[in-house]
């Protein structure tokens, strides 16, 4: 349980900045080291905002009609991509705020966008299909109909693309789009992440399961149990440690030895109502959480999952999201009432 | 896959934005009730979340297009079936600051309203921030006898609904709407019925209809929850020892069932008990009786009444004492009179009318149960559990309060197949304190559900 005390209720988290958008923050993320926060919210805006003293940078409102739904920030360059109600992805320069580009993807919403590993292409979302574009916007290949909108999309490597939705995850050809692998099972399917190394995939389900699936040996498991459907989830850099929520508590897996089938998970309990997001640091086994509590968490694990809170701090409504600057020293998360925090996270409390 | 019936977390929520679903097939009117919806003076902001195009005027509200996706479980359960389109849309709706003040979700013709419904209380998400207020479904009031018998949905549309809009009344005589209302109320006695001839109805009677007040119903039929009999009257006669003759006139049937009871009481609680003696002699094969013929205490007589004119049945009385006939139809229908040797009428001493069991032509009906007395919470969930594992596919809806032993509010709940919301409302105070439920769905049995149910109390 939590090694916090009366003294230092919150860790190793110590109070950054706050700034507010005009609406209720759907995604966001940090520029490249850290630079700048990026926001999108449901009113259609964008922000960024100055990554050391929270300082609006600029601010563009009402671009996406209908609200912004995804924000991916470039992995190597100063560049955005966002994607919205309005049908449209926009690409943009983090510095000053201009989209370079707009692209209207079709009609529907467009409600993931992921940049590949390498950052020369830009996958998205929109209802039933997947589109991929180059870092210029050009299109490369679009997907035929999925059998329901598509839920997530994550890289497994800069060649390869996957998408879930209701039944399947599908593996594309990063080139030229076409269909490989597929992993099927009766089931919506609400959230999908990658192990770093492509090999294991894990998607949440609405009926509150985890179901992950090992490409390289294709033995795949399901993870029953859960008290809601698990859409917050989260692999460590190591492809070690996948954290879970659907529920209170964070169910941690360790996929180390022959886990996670038959060992018992690390189970993190703090929230009080359920957990909306996860997120690792990009080293070490430090993880996030978020959750309707109003509560940001921070937990430090160990390989078999197991693991004590090193840092909570409230904010002021239910939390979106939760952000690790690059570098590891800074978390923001993104609340309800438009708020984005950032804290400053130490070495040790 | 079902929620327990009294979580710590129902108690006392903040109030969930409302949701209606408007269900109906194709041509019954859905859009045009909806524009009426949307284009009057009611002061609320109003989501609309469309699967069909229609022409909604888009000024006054936030109109969604979602295509029906139907999700499944890996478990297989129909029960746990719910609409992903909703959950994504809906779960996008309630992240604006400019929050709504009422949903609405406007189904497809052949939509089955199972996993829309289904949707609101299985997503922990959804089931935060919405409440289901009402299915609303608009009946073609020119074709729904043909769509009844050919097609499951339009059953479940109608078994679904708290309001049913017998629309396009214009379209049809006055005859065949009675036949087509009386069918309807068979299949979901729970509904409140409007005619209508273009949809126009009250925005009042389709939102917020707080779907739980089964007041409401009771006050529009008070027999609502009476339970049926294959009899509608009973007449007491105090009679010596002696022969009597019991005489009919021509009436509306060529046959009527009849069960003497020996030995009736008068007051109410003795023919209520005597009604529940007489379901069972009704069960049995009955003895056909032919004009002039002798008639048995306590048998299910079958009197033959086709021949013209008054008929006559004897009845031997051998010691001084009352008797009870329940009599298929009432006496005023055949002119029953019951006569001495002598000629001399005998008057009934008591009377009674009992709530008629209908023809139930559908598969697709209705059961409520009314009783007195506290539950057990644990005898409830335990029977509710099973009665929703085994029988919850065909379980359509269910509604009603229930008085909770130490429980100083009424218990109200809803569900869904086997789906399943409740909260205490508000406190009895000097009201009696009563159960009433109401059920829905297909072939259901009414005598083991009630049973099932008494047993639950203390």
């Amino acid at each position: 349980m939590s090694d916090l005390t009366a003294d230092s209720p919150e860790g190793v988290l110590r109070p950054g900045w706050s700034a507010r958008v005009d609406d209720y923050p759907i995604a966001g993320g940090w520029t490249l080291r850290g630079e700048a926060l990026v926001v999108g919210d449901a009113a259609g805006g964008v922000y960024a905002f100055d990554g050391k003293s929270g300082a609006t940078i600029w601010a563009q409102r009402g671009v996406h009609e209908g609200g912004v739904l995804a924000v991916a920030i470039h992995p190597s360059q100063p560049v955005f991509a966002t994607g919205g109600q309005d049908g449209r992805v926009l690409l943009w320069s983090a510095a000053e705020g201009r989209t370079s580009l707009a692209v209207d993807v079709g009609s529907g919403w467009v409600e993931n966008v992921a940049w590949s590993p390498d950052g020369k292409r830009l996958a998205v979302s929109c209802a039933r299909q997947v589109h991929a574009y180059g870092a210029d916007g050009a299109k490369i290949w679009r997907s035929d109909d999925h059998p329901s909108t598509v839920s997530a999309i994550a890289w497994s490597s800069p060649e390869e693309l996957a998408s879930a939705c209701y039944g399947r995850v599908t593996f594309f050809d990063a080139s030229g789009g076409k269909p490989g692998q597929k992993l099927e099972w009766t089931g919506s399917l609400v959230s999908m992440v990658l192990s770093p190394d492509g090999d294991i995939v894990a998607c949440g389900s609405q009926d509150n399961s985890v179901h992950f699936w090992r490409r390289s040996t294709e033995q795949d498991s399901m993870m029953s149990g859960y008290p809601a459907k698990p859409s917050a989830l989260a692999f460590d850099g190591t492809g070690t440690l996948l954290a879970t929520g659907g529920g209170e508590a964070v169910t941690v897996w360790s996929f180390q030895g022959r886990g996670p089938e038959g060992t018992r998970p690390g189970v993190l309990d703090l929230h009080a109502e359920t957990v909306t997001t996860l997120s690792f640091a990009r080293r070490g086994m430090r993880l996030a959480s978020g959750g309707r509590d109003g509560v940001v968490a921070v937990w430090s694990l160990g390989r078999g999952g197991k693991g004590d809170a090193i840092g909570a701090a409230p904010v002021a409504d239910v939390v979106g999201d939760v952000y690790w600057r690059p570098d590891g020293h800074a978390l923001a998360a993104l609340d309800a009432q438009g708020g984005a925090t950032v804290w400053q996270v130490m070495a040790r409390a | 896959m079902l929620a327990p019936l009294l979580q710590e977390d129902n108690l006392d929520k903040p109030r969930n934005i409302p949701v209606t679903i408007l269900t109906g097939f194709l041509g019954s009117g859905k859009t045009t009730l909806l524009n009426r919806i949307l284009s009057e003076e009611h002061g609320k902001r109003i989501a609309v979340i469309e699967n069909e195009f229609g022409e909604v005027g888009i000024d006054q509200a936030l109109v969604i297009n979602a295509d029906e996706e139907i999700f499944e479980m890996s478990n297989g359960c129909i029960c746990c079936t719910v609409r992903g389109d909703l959950i994504r849309v809906l779960g996008n709706l309630m992240k604006r600051r400019d929050k709504f003040d009422y949903v609405l979700v406007e189904t497809t013709g052949l939509a089955d309203p199972g996993p829309v419904a289904q949707t609101f209380f299985m997503d922990d998400e959804i089931r935060a921030e919405f409440a289901l207020d009402g299915i609303v479904t608009l009946v073609d009031a020119a074709h729904v006898e043909q769509q009844i018998g050919r097609n499951d949905e339009s059953a479940e549309q109608i078994a679904f609904a708290d309001v049913l809009v017998l629309n396009k009344t214009d379209l049809v005589d006055g005859d065949a709407i009675d036949r087509i209302e009386a069918r309807v109320r068979d299949m979901n006695r729970m509904a409140r019925v409007i005619r209508s001839e273009r949809a126009d109805v009250s925005v009042d009677t389709v939102l917020n209809l707080g779907a739980f007040d089964l007041d409401q119903v009771l006050e529009r039929r008070p027999t609502f929850l009476e339970p049926e009999y294959p009899f509608e009257w009973t007449g007491v006669y105090s009679l010596d020892a002696g022969r009597y003759e019991l005489s009919l006139a021509d009436g509306p049937d060529p046959a009527m069932s009849l069960v003497i009871v020996p030995g009736q009481g008068t007051d109410d609680a003795a023919l209520r008990e005597s009604a529940e003696w007489c379901v069972r002699r009704y069960a049995e094969p009955a003895d056909v009786v032919s004009p002039a013929g002798e008639i048995a205490a306590g048998r299910h007589l079958s009197l033959q009444l086709d021949s013209p004119g008054r008929k006559s049945f004897f009845l031997a009385v051998d010691t001084q004492a009352r008797v009870g006939l329940y009599a298929q139809h009432s006496a005023e229908e055949f002119d029953l009179q019951l006569t001495r040797a002598n000629g001399e009428a005998v008057p009934a001493e008591v009377e009674r009318t009992w709530v008629a069991q209908h023809e139930h032509d559908d598969e697709v009906g209705s059961i409520a149960i009314e009783t007195e007395g506290d539950v057990d919470p644990n005898k409830l969930n335990k029977w509710l559990s099973e009665l929703l594992f085994e029988r919850g596919v065909d379980i359509f809806r269910m509604k009603g309060f229930i008085s909770l032993a130490g429980e100083s509010r009424r218990f109200v709940f809803q569900g869904v197949h086997m789906l399943f919301d409740g909260q205490p409302d508000r406190p009895w105070g000097d009201a009696p304190r009563r159960n009433q439920l109401v059920f829905i769905g297909r072939n259901l049995h009414e005598q083991s559900m009630r049973q099932g149910f008494e047993a639950c109390l203390i």
